[in-house]
């Protein structure tokens, strides 16, 4: 306090020895600046006059010599000394007294100070002075960092405003200079002039402060003349002509200063974004097109906090609604982003994989940031049109792998046992891995996904629909394309899963995005787009066909059939077929995608779609099978099912409604057996009174084209059986092992064996009965199922059960019916065909094994037939002949006896006896031979059978015989384990 | 070549027992679902959802007895039932309830259906065969007052009434009543003379099912023969035969006329739905799904044509519903 009052006799002796003329040592200027510092540090500059006049005085120290551009040769000791006392005097002065510096007056003072220091800044080596003298400019303009200064107000602002205009070129023009200078001045020199940068500009151009502008320039007092002279006017033309200069500059820095290594740099620029955008975005507009692709572009950057800091300024301007507002940075914008979906194919093609992923995020972040004005953007054709485009061009498939359409479904044969591991393995859900032609990296996917989910989010979804859809149907070349596309915009639209910076104006219609899952639902499922070839079988090709060209009867208006039908003499290359299993997995993936979207109103879809769904769930390329497990899991998790079974079962009305009508058909016949397939692998005995009824359908179908389409029926009836077997396989094991010891008991026990076996039956039914109750526990309708079962049950206790007629429980009944065509397909002329029939006919017998009664009168009527195979036919059906047999005679016991001796078992010893020699010459490759397996399997078999039969002695004795030749050292090891 | 007859476009499983009978409320308001009544052997009416094709409610008020009629009055709130309990009872389905307020104890045992025909607002005529074998009666519903008893003339032999179809020219005119009789004929009843206006022999058989158009003022019925016959009715209020037409398999055991008497559709023994064109008989579909006898036809009340179904009903179970309106 003391020394503020003492502060002009303190400075005079200072000022007095700068000011005296003639040279003067460095360092005692040095010294004495120092010293005006800490005095101006320690007190306040209260007097106009006295500001003004230090002012000058510290600025001539630095001037150049008269004459010379050159600045003057001091040391930077020295330099930087001038700077410091400026930069105190500044904070010294009162906050009254400082205006007093920027009168018009004192223009030239400060057009010196300005240049002084910019041109320390730009030319002096050292780091230091570099960034005081931008620091020092910096309080100059009045927007220095600290808190100390008192905050201008408008007028204030305004008039200083006017007065930096005249700076404004010099001072831009120097620091982009230095901004994008040698990376070797530190990063701390290129952030102040960035700040600096921002600051003047953002002051200058102040979307506010220009608006004040008068029009015409003020008419000042003439003898002032010459200093108006230097005035700049901000008018229009003046804030336009400049704002073209500027965004010159901004480019460059912009474009210099986003590949910066110092992330520090970087965020400072985002900080210049921010800032001119807070302040500029009206008269700077020209400029936006580079700062928002700054902007944009540093989302991704690798610096975490230039990220965050970004990405919060993102979020604030999206906030704010600036460009929701401003209509001009909406179509700069818009320009933008049709320049960029313009450019993207080709950068997609020669960027590499971290090009294409900035790019792209430039792409999401322009769409982003146009939020709800998306729309102004998609109502351009020709910007819909590019986007479009590109968005297809990139999103092209690499169809070319092979595997794909090699990887097959294993066949029915192991059907049931891998169902429980399949499901397993699909829990996990998610997509198929899809393999791009433009990308591999899955973030640039990711990317993608979230470009097409935003619009989805903020466009017209009627519209956007629309227009994918054209192009999905519009050529075969977009169909993948579009549909992911589509995909993406329904869930996207729904709000699954999108990152966006603001909310859409208005929430989303359920109905709409219903109204459009529907139709895209429709076009998906519509057969032309649903059956495609995905095989070269020649089987499932021809019926492929014959459903494309029903389709085509069925809808000779549909507008897109004619570009999808293969041409008569169809060259199905992998290729097509590759593409086409991909088509249908991006299909099946979108309908999981609307099942996410919709939520639980996607029930009442489940009407539609799940049958198609499980359809080609039953396919046999592995790849769709598994996409549309995924997807009947993502359905289960959006409608709130507990799993894929409950799923199944509680529709499976939808499904057997759908497969009754589609059996109806002949071409539609594969496709619902799929289905049946696919929906008793994944459900349970729940279902059984549903499916008990559709496969009345079946059959009925399979009577009436026994020829042609008998190996589709017989894998669905193989499915069935195998289902009830496993369903009420529990039951049936248990009977199975009760029945050999019930039976040896007999032996000795005549008396016991009766008794046994009632007890035993009643035993069953009741474990029966209430299996049946704990699996119809859930059915809509249990009320006829059991009416049907009680009051059997109810008479069977006190009869005798070998007598009574019971009626037989639906499973078995569905067995029956099941075995009854089998008997017929047994002799069908084709060898696949026959040993499938035997595969279920052994099913079948499992299945009957229970109802002795029921089954006797089968076996022998299918006896006959049986019989044939064993003796006169492939070795192959020999084989699986010879497993039924052995199954009959567990369940049938001495009903076969006398048959097997008369019919069968004269041939199968001849056969052993003439095939030992040759065995016994054969070499080890034998053990591969079917005529080895052969003989294993009639060693093995023979054995337990003749047990089960209780065969008589002569039969046993030419058994015997027969396995005897097989002990010789000579046959084969496995041959003489058998034989034993 | 005509176009393949079509597939049904759904259908409806879950009843587990044989159809009966098929009624659609479908007129109502948006939020509301379109509902199908079916009335089944086993004693339940099924109320299906046809948006979700399941069914929302059954109903169970005839002790386990077959249920062979099922209308609305009205709304789709309040509904009636008849069943081989011998009982007609009024239920009432308004907010999710499901009792029956009212019910009429029939003395017949026959298979005869009521006629619902509504005369004023909140006010109905129900005729249903009576006690004595010949005669139908006729009820005003809600109050249950007897209105008439027809009785046909003595020695005029006609057996039980089979089918019945009660109507009126215009609001508010003269109700009248057609009833199908064993015999074979179709007898024309005044109501308020209890006087039967004309008698029509039109099958050899009992006359199974039957159907009016008050409008063309003609009608056409059915029988366990292959034979349809048309009547109509003349300004003398008198029936006259109008044309026969043969059938392959015989057998009717419904005929319904579409609301806007284009088509109508019987229902066949011979497991088979079959579509006329109403002004000439011109077969134009043949329907053919059912695995037994079909039991039942029924035209739905959607507002929007597009939109209206058939639904038939059969022994087995199952009820087949068909779009064939934009296709005729």
């Amino acid at each position: 306090a003391a020394l503020q009052e003492l502060q002009e006799y303190v400075l005079f002796p200072l000022r007095f020895a700068l000011k005296v003329p003639g040279p003067k040592q460095e360092r005692l200027v040095q010294s004495v600046l120092q010293c005006i510092s800490s005095v101006l540090a320690a007190t306040c500059v209260k007097k106009q006059e006295l500001l003004q006049e230090l002012f000058s005085e510290l600025c001539t120290c630095l001037a150049p010599l008269s004459g010379s551009s050159k600045p003057a040769p001091l040391s930077e000791e020295l330099k930087l000394a001038v700077i410091q006392a400026l930069h105190t005097l500044m904070h010294s002065a009162y906050g009254d007294v400082i205006l007093s510096l920027y009168q018009p007056s004192t223009l030239p003072l400060l057009g010196f100070a300005v240049s002084l220091l910019l041109g320390l800044a730009e030319q002096e080596k050292a780091k230091q002075i570099k960034i005081s003298a931008l620091k020092c400019l910096q309080v100059l303009v009045l927007q220095c960092d600290c808190q100390e200064h008192r905050h201008l107000d408008e007028d204030e602002a305004q008039q200083c405003g006017d007065l930096f205009a005249s700076f404004l070129p010099g001072i831009s023009i120097t620091l982009s200079r230095v901004v994008t200078g040698d990376i070797k001045q530190g990063h701390k020199t290129t952030v102040s002039a960035i700040r600096l940068f921002y600051l003047i500009v953002g002051l200058v151009m102040a979307d506010g402060q220009l608006a004040r502008v008068p029009k015409n320039k003020e008419k000042l007092p003439a003898e002032r003349s010459r200093i108006t002279e230097l005035m700049v006017h901000r008018g229009p033309d003046w804030s336009k002509s400049t704002a073209e200069k500027l965004s010159l500059l901004l480019h460059k820095m912009v474009e210099f200063s986003s590949v910066h290594p110092h992330w520090k740099v970087r965020l400072e620029l985002v900080e210049l974004v921010h800032h001119l955008l807070r302040n500029c975005s009206r008269s700077l507009v020209g400029s936006f097109s580079h700062l928002l692709k700054a902007l944009v572009g540093l989302v991704t950057d690798e610096n975490s906090e230039v990220q965050s800091r970004c990405n919060e300024v993102l979020q604030g301007i999206a906030e704010q609604r600036i460009v929701a507002q401003n209509r001009a940075l909406a179509d700069v914008l818009s320009e933008n982003l049709h320049s960029l979906a313009t450019a993207l194919p080709r950068l997609m093609n020669s960027e590499d994989d971290m090009g294409k992923f900035s790019t792209l995020s430039l792409l999401l972040g322009y769409l982003k940031l146009l939020g709800p004005k998306i729309n102004i953007v998609l109502n351009s054709v020709s910007h819909l049109h590019r986007l479009s485009k590109a968005l297809m061009q990139v999103l092209e498939l690499d169809v070319t792998d092979v595997k794909i359409v090699e990887d097959r479904r294993w066949g029915c044969e192991s059907a049931c046992g891998p169902s429980g591991s399949l499901q397993h393995g699909v829990l996990k859900g998610g997509c198929q891995k899809k393999y791009f032609r433009f990308f591999t990296e899955e973030k640039v996917f990711r990317l993608l996904q979230q470009v097409c989910r935003v619009l989805g989010y903020y466009g017209n979804l009627y519209l956007l629909v629309d227009h994918f859809m054209g192009l999905y149907g519009e050529s075969a070349l977009y169909r993948k394309q579009a549909a992911m596309v589509l995909n993406e915009l329904i869930a996207g639209a729904a709000g699954v899963g999108v990152d966006v910076l603001q909310e859409r104006e208005d929430s989303l219609n359920m109905d709409d995005l219903k109204a459009s899952v529907t139709s895209i639902l429709d076009e998906y499922t519509d057969q032309a787009n649903w059956y495609l070839i995905t095989s070269i079988d020649t089987e499932e090709i021809s019926q492929e066909q014959s459903v494309q060209r029903s389709g085509l009867t069925a809808r000779p208006g549909g507008a897109c059939n004619g570009l999808l039908l293969p041409s008569p003499e169809p060259q199905v290359t992998t290729r097509t077929m590759n593409s086409n299993i991909w088509q249908i997995c991006i299909q099946l993936e979108g309908v999981g995608c609307f099942a996410a979207a919709l939520g639980k109103e996607f029930r009442l879809l489940l009407l539609s779609a799940l049958y198609p769904v499980l359809e080609k769930a039953g396919d046999k390329t592995l790849l769709i099978s598994e996409t549309a497990l995924g997807t009947l899991v993502d359905i289960c998790e959006a409608c709130g099912y507990d799993s894929v079974r409950s799923l199944i079962n509680e529709n499976s009305d939808y499904l057997v409604n759908g497969i009754s009508l589609n059996l109806r058909q002949l071409a539609h016949q594969p496709h619902a057996s799929q289905v049946l397939d696919t929906m008793l692998r994944h459900s349970d005995a729940s279902l059984l009174p549903l499916v008990e009824d559709v496969i009345q359908d079946v059959l009925s179908a399979l009577d009436q084209s026994y020829s042609s389409q008998a190996s589709t029926f017989l894998r669905v009836l193989h499915s069935v059986m195998a289902a009830l077997v496993q369903w009420f396989g529990p039951s049936c094991g248990e009977e199975h092992q009760q029945r050999p010891t019930a039976e040896q008991r007999s032996r000795t026990l005549s008396q016991g064996q009766q008794v046994v076996t009632k007890q035993e039956v009643e035993q069953f039914f009741l474990d029966y009965v209430r299996q049946k109750q704990i699996a119809e526990g859930n059915l809509p309708d249990p009320g006829d199922e059991e009416a049907d079962e009680v009051p059997p049950l109810a008479k069977m206790e006190p009869n005798n059960p070998d007598t009574g007629e019971a009626p037989l429980p639906a499973h078995a009944q569905l067995a029956k019916d099941v075995m009854e065509r089998c008997i017929h397909l047994l002799s069908d002329g084709n060898l696949r065909v026959r040993l499938k029939v035997l595969d279920v006919l052994e099913l079948c017998v499992t299945v009957l094994h229970p109802h002795g009664n029921h089954l006797l009168p089968m076996a022998h009527r299918v006896w006959p037939a049986l019989v044939t195979r064993l003796i006169s036919d492939d070795p192959l059906a020999v084989l699986r002949a010879f497993k039924v047999l052995c199954t009959l005679a567990e369940r049938c016991g001495d009903f076969l006896r006398q048959r097997f001796s008369k019919d069968v078992l004269p041939k199968l010893t001849s056969s052993l006896l003439s095939q030992a020699p040759a065995s016994a010459r054969a070499g080890p490759v034998y053990n591969h031979t079917l005529a080895f397996k052969l003989q294993l399997a009639v060693l093995q078999g023979l054995g337990s059978l003749c047990e089960k039969l209780d065969m008589g002695e002569s039969d046993l004795n030419k058994v015997a015989d027969a396995c005897l030749i097989y002990l010789s050292a000579k046959q084969p090891m496995k041959l003489q384990e058998a034989a034993q | 070549m005509a176009l393949p007859p079509p597939d049904p476009e759904f259908v409806l499983r879950g009843t587990s027992a044989a159809v009966h009978t098929l009624h659609f409320s479908c007129g109502s308001q948006e939020p509301d679902a379109p509902l199908l009544f079916s009335g089944s052997e086993n004693g339940l009416i099924h109320v299906w959802n046809l948006k979700t094709h399941r069914v929302d409610t059954a109903l169970d008020g005839h002790g386990r007895k077959s249920v062979y009629c099922v209308e609305t009055m009205g709304g789709k709130d309040r509904l009636l039932s008849q069943g081989r309990d011998q009982r007609i009872c009024l239920w009432d389905l308004a907010e999710g309830r499901t009792s029956v307020t009212d019910s009429v104890f029939m003395e017949n045992v026959g298979f005869c259906r009521c006629s619902l025909l509504r005369v004023a607002p909140g006010r109905w005529l129900m005729a249903m065969a009576a006690k004595a074998l010949e005669e139908v009666q006729v009820l005003e519903l809600p109050s249950k007052t007897s209105v008439c008893t027809l009785k046909p003339e003595v020695g005029a032999k006609l057996g039980m009434p089979m089918c019945l179809k009660l109507w009126q020219l215009s609001c508010g005119a003269q109700p009248l009543l057609l009833a199908g009789y064993e015999d074979g004929s179709v007898v024309l009843w005044n109501l308020s003379m209890g006087k039967a206006l004309s008698q029509l022999d039109c099958h050899q058989e009992p006359v199974m099912s039957l159907d009016f158009d008050s409008e063309k003022a003609k009608g056409i019925s059915g029988s366990s023969e292959k034979v349809l016959s048309i009547w109509s009715l003349h300004e003398q209020q008198n029936l006259q035969v109008y044309k026969t037409h043969k059938l392959v398999n015989a057998g009717i055991s419904d005929i319904t006329i579409r609301p806007d008497k284009k088509i109508l559709a019987t229902a066949g023994w011979d497991h088979r739905i079959r579509i006329f064109g109403w002004k000439n008989l011109k077969p134009l579909a043949v329907l053919d799904y059912h695995t037994a006898t079909v039991h039942c036809v029924s035209f739905s009340d959607h507002k929007n044509p597009s939109e209206r179904l058939l639904a038939a009903g059969s022994k087995d179970h199952r009820i087949s519903v068909w779009s064939i309106y934009t296709q005729t």
